[in-house]
């Protein structure tokens, strides 16, 4: 009897583990998928941006493929490194937090940062996408205040805002600001 | 020393399943089918025990766990995650089988429902503790923190972490006051009040997992099986450890009847009760009491039945009895109880019944206190006149507590009975038999030669009681027909 209870429960088991990982490659295949696409706009479009040459805006990233995973992504530093305080749109690197990748992009007009904007923000679940919420909009209008990445972080946000104010002064030095 | 209890032992009651000869000869299909039906739950639910831990890494692997690992810092993190889900399904489920399910308790009985429990508690600890440690250096890796830092900054940081801090702090307690060699240092009451914290470091460890873990992200059909698991847990709990007792005490209303020496330092428990037909076949079985006095309210006893209720009218108006000897402090406190004592129960539990039958031949082997619900279980288990053999040990005749009351039932019923008494063997700390008759040569098939078809019960204290097993095992009694209850705590 007890034979029996071992084999079925290892069969079960088996069973389960089996119908998790299956669903769960499927879950992973969904998002390579979608990160594929979305890496291709954003190389048809920088390239696109590349020959109109307005701006120096990098592709995202390329390590996207993999869906969720990538330590620090490092593909996004800009390209532009000729060009002078022009105007435009400048992408930041992708930070990796455990809570989720930060990304910002910033627009430069005459030497001036007139907009931050957040491409990602920590996602990971309710509670971190709540307090980007509330982060971002704080962060922004210091950031813009102060023109640049030296602001304070914000209170109970400290991953978030650390990341944020590292993405963007990867930006600000693409554009040579 | 009669009891009040006792003229029931003369008169011949139609009700009771095990005065006819009937009883044996219809019993074999019976007892098979029922005992296969009970085999069948067990493996069941051990398939929904394993099926629950293998549940919890798909919930991982489900979400596309394995395709996240890219670096060795997501692959710590991930080890650190699973180790988490696991471990708090094996809280969940040492929580279900500590609840008192009557499902549970039927198919394995108490006490080796809290033997897995018990089994339970390192392994689910050090997942947990492998959970914090995993994730700490996981993270930190990925940050170019050290594990230290990191963890302080989760601490400080991350809203709920520090509650799960508390949590993982309160469980190593729990555990660590668990363990044999700790719990003998410390009287019951203190590891009991300790053991109360279990609950403390379940719902401090929630918000974490609801709320940092991804994985339980709100919308995710993860987050909804890990709410119903472990609401259907604190429902179980609620039911039966908390509202099933209620309603048991309020149904029976027991009140202390009388209280009366058996014998140095035991003493026997006569509670007069209402509706105790629906107790009836318990006997042998145990609740779990609490007498409604200054002083010893708060302190649950666990004790077995010591004779069926006896049901005195036709409204279930009736007497419950335990015979208790002098284990502890709280237990000293019992030979003062007053009658008149309000009584609230829980129970009954166990499988130290009829329940637990699958032969026609039955062996009752008891020792000191260990006889009392043998005696219960002596007083209605079906067996026809000649199959079944009662064995009784103890230092002196004195110590064969309920001795007489066995005599007459072994008279009436048609059992064989032998008194084993004297000092044991202490060149042989493997014998259950006293010197005398150990050092002759006797075995336990010596007694009883067709034990290898016969149900065994055993009650006695647990080393003694282990020396039992052996020889009933070595004499060819298989696993299934053996069946014992641990008393001591």
């Amino acid at each position: 009897m007890r034979a029996r209870a071992a084999v079925s429960a290892a069969l079960a088991s088996a069973g389960i583990l089996l119908a998790g990982w299956q669903s769960g490659v499927h879950v992973a295949d969904t998002r390579s998928v979608v990160a594929a696409a979305s890496t291709g706009n954003a190389a048809e479009s920088s390239s696109e941006l590349g020959t109109s040459g307005t701006s120096g805006t990098s592709g995202t990233s390329g390590s996207s493929g993999t869906g969720a995973s990538g330590a620090a992504g490092s593909a996004g530093t800009g390209s532009a490194g000729a060009a002078a305080k022009a105007g435009g749109t400048y992408d930041g690197d992708v930070v990796q937090t455990r809570f989720g990748t930060v990304q910002v992009q910033i627009t430069v007009k005459a030497g001036a940062i007139t907009d931050v904007t957040a491409l990602k923000l920590t996602d990971h679940e309710g509670r971190s996408v709540q307090i980007s919420n509330y982060a971002a909009p704080i962060l922004r209008s210091e950031v813009l205040q102060a023109q640049s990445a030296d602001v304070q972080t914000v209170g109970g946000a400290t991953v978030t805002s650390d990341a944020y104010l590292t993405s963007l002064q990867a930006a600000l030095d693409a554009a040579n600001l | 020393m009669n009891t009040q209890l006792s003229p029931r032992l003369g008169t011949d009651d139609p009700r009771n399943p095990g005065s006819g000869p009937p009883a044996g000869t219809a019993a074999r299909p019976r007892f098979a089918v029922r005992h296969r039906r009970r085999l069948l739950r067990a493996d069941a639910l051990t398939v929904a025990a394993w099926g629950s831990l293998a549940a919890s890494v798909s919930l991982w692997l489900a979400d596309g766990g394995t395709a996240a690992i890219s670096t060795v810092a997501s692959g710590v993190t991930a080890l650190g995650i699973v180790a988490g889900l696991a471990g708090m399904d094996l809280v969940l489920l040492m929580l279900l089988l500590a609840a008192r399910i009557p499902l549970i308790d039927g198919a394995v009985g108490h006490d080796r429902a809290l033997e897995f429990h018990r089994r339970l508690g390192k392994p689910s600890l050090y997942l947990l503790l492998a959970h914090g440690i995993l994730i700490a250096v996981g993270y930190g890796m990925a940050e170019g923190l050290d594990p230290v830092s990191e963890a302080v900054a989760l601490w400080v940081l991350v809203p709920d972490m520090w509650l799960a801090f508390v949590s993982l702090a309160l469980f190593i307690a729990v555990v660590v006051t668990s363990l044999v060699a700790v719990r003998r240092r410390f009287p019951y009451e203190f590891w009991y009040l300790v053991h109360l914290l279990t609950y403390a470091a379940v719902l401090t460890s929630l918000p974490h997992q609801f709320s940092v873990g991804g994985l339980f992200a709100e919308g995710t059909w993860q987050r909804w099986y890990w709410i119903a698991i472990c609401a259907a847990t604190g429902a179980a709990l609620l039911c039966y450890r908390v509202i099933q007792p209620l309603v048991a005490t309020f149904r029976h209303q027991l009140t202390v009847e009388r209280v009366t020496a058996e014998a140095p330092g035991v003493i026997s428990v006569e509670m007069s009760g209402l509706q105790l037909r629906a107790l009836e076949g318990s006997g042998g079985r145990f609740f779990i009491w609490r007498f409604l006095a200054p002083g010893l309210w708060w302190h649950p006893h666990p004790f077995s039945l010591s004779a069926e209720p006896m049901v005195l009218g036709n409204d279930g108006r009736g007497l419950l009895r335990i015979t208790v000897r002098n284990l502890g402090r709280g237990t000293a406190q019992l030979a003062a109880l007053r009658p008149g004592t309000k009584v609230a129960v829980e129970g009954p539990y166990g499988l130290f019944s009829s329940a637990a039958r699958s032969r026609d031949r039955v062996v009752l082997i008891g020792a000191g206190i260990g006889i009392t619900p043998l005696r219960a279980l002596l007083e209605r288990t079906p067996f026809a006149p000649g199959q079944a053999t009662v064995l009784l040990r103890g230092h002196s005749d004195q110590e064969l507590y309920l001795g007489d009351e066995i005599l007459e039932l072994c008279r009436r019923r048609g059992a064989t009975l032998f008194h084993l008494t004297g000092p044991r063997d202490p060149g042989a700390p493997g014998s259950w038999l006293p010197a005398a008759w150990h050092v002759a040569g006797y075995a336990l098939t010596d007694y009883v030669p067709d034990i290898a078809d016969a149900d065994v019960y055993v009650c006695g204290p647990t080393a003694w009681a282990g020396n039992v097993l052996s020889a009933a095992r070595s004499a060819g009694v298989r696993e299934d027909q053996l069946h014992y209850e641990r008393f001591d705590w």
